[in-house]
């Protein structure tokens, strides 16, 4: 009776004093580190009318004299990515395997796996500028950078999607008496094949980003020509150089991305195809 | 295919004993003009980056071995880290990682607001939706460094041209990282928010953005562990931190100094990450 009389209370309010502690903490260190920055802040309020009004001398009248000479040297970038990205397939996908839990014995797997884990932590950028300067700064040289530079993340991945491919196929090679190199030619490679070929893809399309990074410290391509003309102060040209470096780019994320879908997801079933299979049930 | 298993296995004894060659196996599929068309297309798509006419790279070996033989000195150097180098990194160490916190702070701040205008379910204006990601995906097309030139040439060298940097980098992947999320997930509770009779805006305040904070929590620390990686180099084209003592040691080519930068930077990226990891599965 007191219940139906009495309005049940409400549950009350969980603690939010760690939290608020929490961000006190947070909060505190970020003001920290703000402060200790050797900025001058009043600098601060000039950025966007500095970045407009460079923005306008870049972007209001782009100077498209030197498009083809721009074109060239993307294809450059885009050509040291691409050889950088097949370098870094060819070694990463064997040594990937290796590394396997359910492949490569335990003295090989544990040390490929902390040279991996080494190359991983080191910025790509900072492998490939060592790299350079010890072979010397031409574009074949940023394509082998960019491959041996890679090798952390893509054995990473080769690794990781091959000890999550179902075990079944595997133990049925196995059981049919097959080697350890048959298991992986006919239980792993057809599970794998598909993801790798996707993350070769993806490889490339991060490689294009990094070796426009490394001609920025000159190994050539469009990332030479960028910092040349950012150094003549040619504003007029280095917009077009952004408007090219861009507009490539988004394109061939586009043209990559599409390939990796249609790789992963399969073909796309059209209506008439579907039909033909309800027909054959 | 089925009707004709049954069939066989209950075929005579003459189907029995040859099952193998009685059965035989479904044609395997063929896509030979497919699969060589892709070949081809690969083929001459690696062909045309080894044409130098054209703008692909030269293959040339012959110039590499002459310019390893001057070059292993510097990689035996390399392996042999000069510890008493350590004192002078410390400042541009700390330098880089202040840039890295502040730049993901100042962009976690941002990036709120930019995310919900940038995500179906809270922003249902397909105008300012689209022109937010397009915004969006500008700004991750150009590389970090390559903001960093161009910003150091209109700016002036020092640490702001990197906090720029880093700030307009992490809005980029934070906005289109969580607003993707937001995009794939179930939304009912801001149905019952609209049912109620809510705004856009109460709807956003009072559902969407409770249920996103893992999700941008999540993107945050991320952002701050890619922030890490990029202001170690960032000093490389004179955006301040550790890269600039990089650069200056390698052009010297003093690498044994070098090594000890690196180990450094290595050592705070792992540490970084591995705090970040703790976070993130406290998070979850």
């Amino acid at each position: 009776m007191n219940a139906r009389t009495a309005p049940p209370l409400p549950p009350s309010r969980p603690s939010r004093t760690a939290a608020s502690l929490w961000a006190i903490v947070v909060g505190g260190v970020v003001i920290a580190a703000t402060v200790g920055l050797r900025i001058d802040w009043s600098e601060l309020g000039d950025v966007p009318g500095d970045v407009l009004r460079y923005s306008t001398l870049m972007f209001a009248d782009p100077n498209w004299e030197r498009l083809p000479r721009a074109l060239f040297e993307m294809w450059r970038s885009i050509s040291m990515a691409w050889i950088g990205a097949i370098l870094c397939v060819i070694v990463s996908i064997p040594l990937g395997m290796l590394a396997a839990g359910n492949v490569g014995p335990s003295w090989v797997r544990l040390p490929l796996r902390v040279v991996f884990a080494i190359i991983r932590a080191v910025p790509e950028v900072i492998i490939a500028l060592l790299l350079l300067t010890v072979t010397g700064l031409t574009p074949f040289t940023g394509a082998l950078a960019l491959g041996i530079a890679g090798i952390g993340t893509q054995g990473k991945w080769v690794y990781e999607t091959i000890e999550s491919a179902q075990e079944g196929a595997s133990e049925a090679v196995r059981a049919a008496g097959g080697s350890t190199a048959e298991v992986a030619r006919w239980a792993l490679w057809p599970a794998v094949a598909p993801a790798l070929m996707s993350f070769a893809l993806y490889r490339f399309e991060i490689n294009i980003r990094t070796s426009a990074v490394l001609g920025l410290v000159g190994a050539g391509g469009v990332g030479s020509m960028l910092a040349n003309y950012t150094n003549f102060r040619e504003w007029d040209t280095v917009g077009m150089l952004l408007i090219v470096v861009v507009v490539v780019t988004m394109i061939m994320d586009a043209i990559s991305g599409a390939i990796r879908r249609r790789i992963t997801g399969g073909p796309r079933i059209t209506e008439k195809r579907s039909r033909h299979v309800v027909g054959i049930r | 295919m089925s009707t004709r298993l049954i069939g066989a296995s209950a075929d005579s004894v003459e189907a029995a004993t040859a099952p193998l060659r009685a059965l035989d196996l479904p044609p395997r599929p063929r896509n030979r003009a497919r699969n060589g068309l892709a070949i081809a297309a690969f083929a001459l798509f690696t062909i045309a980056t080894c044409v130098p006419a054209i703008g692909g790279i030269e293959v040339d070996l012959g110039a590499l071995v002459r310019n390893w033989s001057n070059g292993s000195g510097l990689l035996v150097q390399l392996i042999q880290p000069d510890f008493s180098f350590l004192p002078r990194t410390l400042e541009p160490i700390l330098e880089t990682l202040q840039m890295a916190l502040v730049g993901a702070a100042a962009a976690a701040l941002v990036s709120v607001p930019l995310t919900l205008w940038a995500a179906a379910p809270t922003n249902p204006n397909g105008v300012t939706r689209h022109a937010v990601r397009t915004v969006i995906n500008v700004l991750r097309a150009v590389p970090d460094l390559v903001y960093a030139t161009v910003l150091v040439a209109m700016i002036g060298v020092g640490a702001l041209p990197g906090l720029v940097t880093l700030f307009l980098f992490n809005v980029g992947v934070v906005v289109k990282l969580v607003s993707e999320a937001i995009d794939s997930g179930d939304h009912a509770y801001m149905e019952a928010g609209r049912a109620a009779g809510g705004s856009q805006l109460q709807i956003n305040r009072a559902t969407a953005l409770p249920q996103s904070w893992p999700l941008f929590a999540n993107q945050w620390l991320y952002a701050l562990e890619l922030n890490v990686r990029i202001s170690a180099i960032l000093g490389i084209v004179g955006a301040g931190g550790i890269g600039r003592l990089l650069d200056e040691r390698r052009a010297f080519y003093a690498y044994d100094d070098v090594a000890i930068i690196v180990l450094e930077i290595l050592v705070v990226v792992v540490l970084i990450e591995l705090v970040s990891t703790t976070l993130r599965r406290r998070l979850v």
